[in-house]
């Protein structure tokens, strides 16, 4: 693994050599991004000149002392903790360039293109229609160049007559259907805590722009990438789509209890919460000797089917047990007799996670605003390629504009310092 | 490569054709990476054991009542009836071998010499106890791609551990900061996990595809289903860093907007969800709720100002919602700019305007099931749209296709393999979690 800082020389990764302009901000587009460039692709953030993506002002901070609303309470932020400071910037820009300009404005235009010029990729995530507005859609854009792969993220895609609602993850978590499942039946459906709709669609958006690049590089032709958030979460209802498409049965909020199951979720322990997983049938005795509960090894409780019959009455008799262990004893006990148990996991439990460090998971990046922290890292590791994933910290705002405009376009001082002037960078 | 088994056979728009992938994976994460690729048109082939199948089809003698087969009714071989497994495996080649014997590891030696890719998400080790460690897989095929997908990867003290894509939200820190306020930690309603951790993976495979074809080096890509379900709560743990508090339950609500939540609408179980991410979009929420008196309210003009009145915002917009449809909410709210949607369940998304418009679900005839919808792919693609080439394959389906056509062995030795029962159609067992 390479770990470097953002002014070290230029490792390389799996996409090394693959340039990528990066219109894009909140969470889908951004983390569709940051896999390209961790993977080793030059990703280059363009932003609004001093705004920048919205997500820089999204808490929590590292201070205390200012609220996570990013209001007014308290004291007044600095610019520099304003801008580079939020948690979760922070982790989906890692090893990207961070370049202003102003898109409004045909010099802006103009430098966008240059770039998309020499670049392979464009990903964004306005609303639909907003480029095109600007005179810089897709049509206009494969002018500039044939073969650039362009991939859009929206909430609902580039068509259909719900095309242009807004929305916040909760709407799309209840849109793509995933939401009516999740939760207890008697109370109101629940999203998740993490915004899984629009990471999960950001991370298929990486597949397709790869999928979208080997087909340029097969064949010279680029074309527009059509990402929608909502459909992503439909994508994934797998059983719960497919049980009403076959039979008409609706699937249910079942809590924590797996779905037809008993046996099968989140239940309390002594230091916080496990995870209990009674199959398959025939591991279901070694959960009555783990937990010294003869009563659990009943015939009646032997197969799926019994168990869900009974569930009530195999919870209370594996409760006792559970309150009376600690989480990782748990979830030790059932792995070391082959059975899936697993713990709920708060971040500090993460951290300090023996598989995780043992793999080195976590990567340390230091920030000048926050100080070196522990980002988790490679999701996938190659083993016959060490150098296939490059972390740098997330870019502060503008911070590499002068460098890519000389670099990359070769620009002049003077050229830059009338742009900007002008405001467009 | 094996003419494709219907008629469905051309290959415009199939932007992956010129990849084989060997596809030894189960259940959903593996199935999900090579479904993504297989929507796209790559040579998908599917392996299992005639006597551990993929548990996704159910077992070889359900119980009653299991809804996931077509009109509730498992029918005489519902392990090609199961909506579970049908939805994961259109458009791939399904293929039986047996690993145990000579005669069916010299076919294997043969898949693999012939596959640009081998997935397989098995206990850590399980293939290589069979010998088919990365390195002799790379004497079989020295440019292969192979990828390992066990729960909690390759190396570590928990390698061995076993877990599947409900643990994960556990183990990732997913469900840790997912409930009800004040209550426990609550699982999602699907298995987040595993489809993370195929999405992650058909990413990572397709770059190193592209890298092979400058280099001419294959790889061996170690994925922890673990390690990718925490990649998507990244932010958190930083944030924990920065700040000592771990993140909190808060239901349905933000820690950057108000209001913000699931309100009851008319009708049994219908919601809306509502979510107010700027100063303007509350005052038209306002200007709907209770007029410019309300829009006027000063100790509610600011986030903070929402965010400290929750409980009391809440209460007014679930009293405003209670007697309304939720898709009349809507179309209200929207007109006027307010991120909304209603909480829609199976018969709402496929009776859905805007899904139909896009296609986002597709009417698939499989032999044994009748014509159903599933989910199509995943994403547009203006060039290469790839789409649904034939129905998810009847265990065994293509057998024949795959081993004469495409191995161009003779049909006795395919019959010898068959009566040996070390391929075949007919189950000897199933393992169902």
């Amino acid at each position: 693994m390479t770990i470097s800082g953002p002014n070290s020389g230029e490792p390389m990764g799996l996409l090394d050599g693959v340039r990528a302009v990066d219109l894009t901000h909140y969470f889908s587009g951004p983390y569709c991004t940051k896999l390209l460039a961790t993977l080793g692709a030059e990703v280059i953030k363009v932003e609004r000149p001093g705004v920048g993506d919205p997500m820089r002002r999204f808490g929590p901070f590292a201070s205390a002392l200012i609220p996570e609303t990013g209001g007014d309470q308290g004291r007044r932020l600095t610019h520099e903790e304003r801008e580079e400071n939020g948690a979760w910037f922070l982790y989906l820009n890692t090893s990207k360039k961070s370049l202003t300009l102003d898109l409004k404005s045909a010099d802006g235009k103009q430098v966008l293109r240059e770039l998309l010029g020499s670049s392979q990729i464009l990903v964004e995530n306005f609303a639909p229609g907003v480029l095109d507005k600007l005179g810089l859609g897709y049509d206009e854009l494969r002018a500039v160049n044939p073969s650039l792969v362009m991939i859009s993220i929206t909430n609902y895609g580039q068509t259909g007559p719900r095309r242009d609602w807004k929305a916040a993850e909760i709407n799309l978590y209840a849109a793509g259907g995933l939401m009516n499942i999740t939760g207890e039946p008697e109370e109101e459906p629940l999203k998740e805590g993490a915004p899984l709709s629009q990471l999960g669609a950001g991370q298929n958006a990486f597949v397709a722009t790869m999928v979208g690049l080997i087909h340029a590089e097969d064949s010279g032709e680029g074309q527009h990438i059509d990402v929608s958030i909502a459909e992503y979460a439909t994508n994934i209802l797998e059983n719960a789509m497919m049980q009403y498409s076959y039979s008409g049965q609706e699937y249910t909020r079942v809590g924590n209890r797996g779905y037809g199951r008993a046996a099968w979720g989140i239940y309390p322990c002594r230091d916080g919460y496990v995870g209990i997983i009674a199959g398959p049938d025939q591991r279901w005795p070694e959960v009555a000797n783990i937990m010294e509960r003869e009563e659990l090894a009943d015939p009646r409780f032997a197969s799926r089917y019994g168990r869900l019959v009974h569930a009530d009455e195999v919870d209370a008799l594996m409760l006792p047990w559970l309150l009376d262990h600690d989480k990782v004893d748990v979830f030790k006990a059932g792995q070391e007799h082959g059975l899936a148990f697993t713990y709920v996991a708060t971040m500090e439990d993460l951290l300090e996670m023996e598989q995780l460090t043992a793999r080195d998971y976590f990567v340390e990046i230091d920030h000048p605003v926050t100080g070196p922290l522990q980002y988790p890292g490679r999701p996938i590791s190659p083993h016959s390629r060490s150098d296939a994933w490059v972390y740098r910290r997330a870019p502060l705002l503008g911070e590499h504009t002068d460098q890519i405009l000389e670099d990359r376009l070769g620009y002049s001082t003077d050229q830059i310092s009338r742009l900007r002037d002008q405001g467009v960078i | 490569m094996p003419t494709a088994p219907s008629s469905h056979s051309g290959n415009a728009g199939q932007p992956l054709r010129n990849f084989r992938i060997l596809d030894l994976s189960r259940i959903w994460a593996g199935p999900y990476c090579t479904k993504l690729l297989a929507d796209m048109g790559a040579e998908v082939i599917k392996m299992e054991s005639l006597s551990v199948y993929d548990s996704h089809r159910g077992p070889v003698n359900p119980a009653p009542g299991i809804v996931s087969y077509p009109d509730a009714d498992p029918g005489e071989q519902p392990w090609n009836r199961n909506g579970w497994f049908n939805c994961l495996h259109m458009s791939k080649y399904g293929i039986t071998l047996e690993l145990t014997g000579e005669s069916g590891r010299r076919v294997f030696n043969e898949l693999v010499s012939i596959s640009d890719v081998l997935v397989e998400n098995f206990r850590q080790g399980s293939l290589e106890r069979l010998g088919y460690s990365y390195q002799e897989l790379r004497q079989l095929r020295p440019d292969l791609i192979y990828v390992s997908m066990p729960a909690f990867g390759n190396g570590g003290p928990w390698q061995k551990y076993v877990a599947y894509g409900i643990g994960q939200e556990q183990l990732s820190g997913m469900a840790h900061m997912t409930g009800y306020r004040g209550e426990g930690p609550m699982k999602s309603g699907i298995n987040h996990g595993d489809p993370i951790t195929g999405s992650h993976a058909a990413g990572v495979l397709l770059a190193a595809l592209r890298r092979r074809r400058r280099t001419g080096e294959g790889m061996f890509i170690d994925v922890s289903q673990q390690e990718s379900a925490v990649a998507l709560i990244g932010g958190e743990v930083l944030a924990y860093q920065m700040t000592g508090v771990e993140p909190e339950r808060r239901g349905n609500r933000s820690p950057w907007f108000a209001p913000h939540n699931s309100y009851q609408c008319a009708g049994e179980d219908r919601w809306v969800t509502i979510a107010v991410t700027s100063d303007e979009e509350w005052l038209r929420l306002a200007e709907i709720l209770g007029g410019s008196e309300l829009a006027a309210d000063a100790q509610y003009a600011t986030v903070s100002d929402r965010m400290e009145h929750q409980d009391t915002l809440d209460a007014l917009i679930g009293a405003w919602t209670a007697d309304k449809d939720a898709r009349e909410v809507c179309e209200q709210l929207q007109a006027a700019g307010i991120p909304s949607s209603p909480v829609m369940g199976g018969p709402d998304l496929l009776a859905d305007d805007h899904y139909a418009a896009r296609g986002t679900f597709v009417e698939v005839d499989h032999p044994q099931v009748g014509p159903k919808m599933y989910p199509g792919p995943a994403w547009k693609m203006s060039a290469t749209p790839g789409r649904v080439r034939w129905p998810s394959p009847t265990l065994g389906q293509h057998n024949r296709l795959i081993y004469s056509e495409l191995l161009g062995m003779p049909l006795d030795s395919i019959a010898a393999l068959e009566e040996g029962g070390v391929i075949g159609v007919k189950p000897t067992g199933s393992r169902i979690i």
